[in-house]
């Protein structure tokens, strides 16, 4: 579907070179972060916490700030620089994938001062490479097959044409049609119904930079509309932009004739950040809007359908408050000398960073809420410390790969021990010995990891059934070591399956760790009900403070 | 052997260790006590009486060995109390506590009759050789007494810890903090039989006999090479045994 617009035969004019690339890094980047929600919203498992879409957004934007004021026309220095900012700024699994894709591509075009057909082509297979070694045990059905059948479709494309937009054109429909493949490669994913994040993440950057070429918007949706469980509203109170005074949501049953382009069009034109969800028949519309126009969606729903219920919330004093939250309570970290080891942790909240901090951590690095720590964020936390004796405990898998890649960059020596929870940290941080030898330390640490099962609870985002188990959204669900096991009707009851899931009785301890979104009260009262379920077993509970999970449990 | 009992205070009332309450009614009453019972060394006073009933007897020589200093003012007190039989007292300090001590108290009382210098290298052989581990149920009776050793502010964690101290050189130092009994007992083991074989082991407990039984056992059951013929199981004295809490459980062991 090529579309010879004017505006793409200006730039078939235009050398293709560093500032070219520029533009084309700008759009991918718009383009993803536009449809970012979306990409989140394609967890695997029903939880809240999906963020491939934000940590790559992110990526991106700080391969953007590498590169945003620079005239630089070389191409392949204005590659190289992309790739560092993507190094520096990669969050979570996909961030770092992502720049590794970057690293390659530079490396392909490191001497070429402007891309053509042959350089583009060397450049995809490149990133593909530098992707697929960067990763311990490559994964079929993620971001790295989108890659490697994106250079596949760029190889095609150049035994007919050496213009590099020709080719472009050719490898985006072949890119989306990988993502969709991709639930065929990874049983997990037909399962869960979703399609892989990270691949979808990757060809919207590719498609933005494709839109830009064809003159096509970058800052609007495509009008779809979501499964209603997949509206993640949160999120959008965090990208409040100037001008947007509130938030608007309305629920309605679309009248006969309903057309969701024409729909979506009439709300572009009253405000932004426009999500529409659907679920049963009913939708549920999103929307910020300015003060003066804070009306017009419900007047205009009203001619449209039936609402149900309107929500309106001033973003602008949300805002404020959001920014009243305190970070300012000082933790107190322990102090490393030169010759000692120092440990890093990331800690997904303040009370858990307080029991990190009171045994022993030197640096806590907050991830919180779906953002992850970048490589730079990590590096921050222990450059400064007075060792050079550094063990990073990551305590989410998503975490694992940027601790890796800040060894890479890192002149200290670090360890990363791979802790996959917030349990898992705790145990080895335990076990941590400031005066011991680094690599004997980060051993001991690694064996403790495993001698703790780590419960999670949380409430499922959409309805889905995995390994057997079956949840509906809005229920609580149970998570033992990372995989689905419980889905019940209550906190309490999603916690007592899981324990008798895990065997409980045949431990001893049980350590439950409560998040914000449950109230001591009631975290007291689910834990009496567990002391009453299991008498002969210890029960301690802890605030952590953590977003999205009402309890992080550690069973030993 | 003899010996010159601690003074233990519970409850407004001094009891000298040994007498008006048994360690089994200790261990099973500190958990309730209102007010955390203090211990306090023996007089100068103590010792020199002590000294002179020994020295008009049929003695030479008093060795007069204490638990570590460190740790304890009663070989300091012994120290002042020699003073005065210049030359006829020799106060040591075995830098260690419980049997750690009385290991090498035995070991000078079975060379005593070749003589003085063969009861202190003795003594000095027991010392190099000794390995004293334990770990505690709780951190509460450590905090509480006031007495926290530097090494174990290092637990000072919101979560409830089982700490793991070895006892030597006079010190007493942090070797690992358990969260569960489990996993403390499966990491004494370990050290337990790091140590290859032994000449005389103590099981040690504070109010907790069964624990120690079913401890020894296990260490027979893993490897019963290493261990000698007699092992003592003790239930360690209150006055340690305020300080630590009840349900504590350790080994003292002398090397081959």
């Amino acid at each position: 579907m090529t579309v010879e617009t004017a505006r793409s035969k200006k730039l078939r004019l235009k050398p293709y070179d560093g500032q070219a690339l520029k533009r084309l890094v700008e759009s991918g980047l718009l383009w993803l972060r536009t449809n970012q929600q979306t990409v989140n919203a394609l967890n695997v498992f029903p939880v809240p916490d999906g963020d491939t879409g934000t940590n790559m957004t992110l990526t991106m934007t700080s391969a953007w700030n590498e590169i945003k004021d620079s005239g630089e026309k070389h191409v392949g220095r204005m590659a190289a620089m992309v790739a560092k900012g993507a190094l520096m700024g990669a969050r979570g699994n996909s961030g770092v994938i992502l720049s590794q894709l970057w690293r390659g591509f530079a490396r392909g075009l490191q001497d070429a001062e402007i891309i053509d057909g042959p350089g583009f082509v060397r450049a995809l297979a490149e990133a593909r490479d530098t992707a697929y070694k960067g990763v311990v045990k490559p994964v079929e059905g993620t971001i790295l097959t989108v890659a490697k059948d994106t250079a596949a479709a760029a190889e095609l494309a150049l035994a007919a044409t050496r213009d590099p937009i020709a080719i472009l054109e050719q490898i985006i429909p072949a890119a989306d049609a990988s993502v969709e493949r991709t639930p065929e490669l990874l049983p997990i994913l037909k399962q869960a119904g979703v399609v892989d994040s990270g691949g979808k993440g990757l060809f919207y950057i590719m498609e933005g930079a494709l839109r830009h070429v064809l003159g096509q918007p970058l800052d609007t949706p495509l009008a779809t509309v979501q499964p209603l469980s997949a509206l993640n509203l949160d999120a959008a109170m965090q990208q409040v932009e100037e001008g947007q005074d509130y938030e608007v949501v309305v629920d309605f049953f679309p009248d006969a004739g309903f057309e969701v382009n024409k729909f979506y069009s009439r709300l572009e034109q009253m405000g932004t950040s426009i999500q529409v969800g659907e679920g049963d028949g009913m939708y549920r519309m999103h929307i910020h809007v300015p003060l003066e126009k804070r009306n017009e969606p419900v007047d205009y729903i009203m001619s449209v359908g039936t609402i149900t219920k309107v929500a309106m919330e001033n973003l602008m004093s949300q805002m404020d408050g959001v920014s009243g939250k305190s970070k300012s309570t000082k933790l107190e970290l322990a102090t490393v000398e030169p010759g000692q080891i120092g440990v890093v942790v990331v800690s997904p909240g303040l009370g858990l960073s307080r029991i990190f901090a009171s045994l022993g951590a030197a640096a806590i690095v907050e991830g919180g809420q779906t953002m992850n720590p970048s490589t730079q964020e990590l590096l921050n936390a222990f450059e400064n410390l007075q060792t050079d004796q550094v063990i990073i405990l990551p305590n989410n898998k998503n975490i694992v790969m940027t601790a890796n890649q800040a060894r890479e960059v890192t002149v200290k020596k670090l360890e990363v021990v791979p802790s996959k929870s917030v349990a898992q940290g705790l145990a080895a941080m335990l076990v941590h010995d400031p005066n011991g030898d680094l690599a004997a330390v980060a051993a001991k640490m690694s064996a403790a990891l495993k001698t703790v099962k780590t419960g999670e609870i949380t409430l499922a985002t959409r309805a889905v059934i995995i390994d057997g188990v079956r949840a509906e959204s809005g229920q609580a669900i149970a998570l033992l070591d990372g995989k689905l096991v419980n889905a019940a009707d209550s906190v309490e009851q999603a916690v007592l399956d899981l324990l008798k899931t895990a065997k409980a009785e045949e431990h001893e301890l049980i350590t439950m760790i409560y998040g914000e979104d449950l109230k001591a009260a009631q975290a007291n009262q689910i834990a009496d009900l567990v002391r009453q379920a299991y008498p002969r077993l210890e029960i301690e509970l802890q605030d952590g403070g953590q977003p999205h999970y009402q309890f992080i449990l550690s069973i030993e | 052997m003899q010996v010159v009992p601690s003074i233990l205070v519970m409850e407004g009332k001094e009891y000298a260790d040994g007498s008006g309450l048994t360690r089994l009614e200790f261990y099973a009453r500190l958990p309730e006590f209102k007010s955390s019972p203090t211990t306090a060394a023996p007089s100068i006073g103590d010792f020199s009486a002590r000294y002179r009933r020994l020295l008009d007897g049929s003695c030479d020589h008093v060795i007069s060995i204490h638990a570590a200093e460190a740790l304890t003012g009663i070989a300091g007190a012994a120290r002042q109390a020699a003073r005065d039989f210049e030359g006829q007292v020799t106060v040591i300090d075995s830098q260690s506590l419980s049997l750690g001590l009385g290991f090498q108290a035995l070991a000078a009382a079975e060379a005593a009759d070749k003589g003085l210098e063969a009861a202190l290298s003795s003594i000095e052989s027991t010392r190099r050789r000794l390995q004293v581990f334990a770990v505690l149920d709780t951190l509460d009776y450590v905090r509480r007494s006031g007495r926290i050793p530097a090494a174990l502010t290092v637990f000072g964690s919101l979560l409830h810890v089982k700490p793991m101290i070895e006892l030597g050189n006079g010190e007493v130092k942090a070797v690992g903090a358990l969260r569960t009994t489990k996993k403390a007992e499966d990491r004494m083991a370990a050290f337990f039989h790091a140590g290859g074989q032994m000449e005389r082991l103590a099981i040690l407990h504070t109010g907790a006999e069964d624990r120690a039984r079913e401890f020894l056992t296990r260490l027979m059951r893993e490897d019963s090479h290493a261990l000698p013929r007699e092992i003592l199981i003790v239930n360690v004295t209150p006055v340690i045994g305020v300080h630590v809490g009840p349900n504590g459980l350790g080994f003292a062991a002398v090397r081959a």
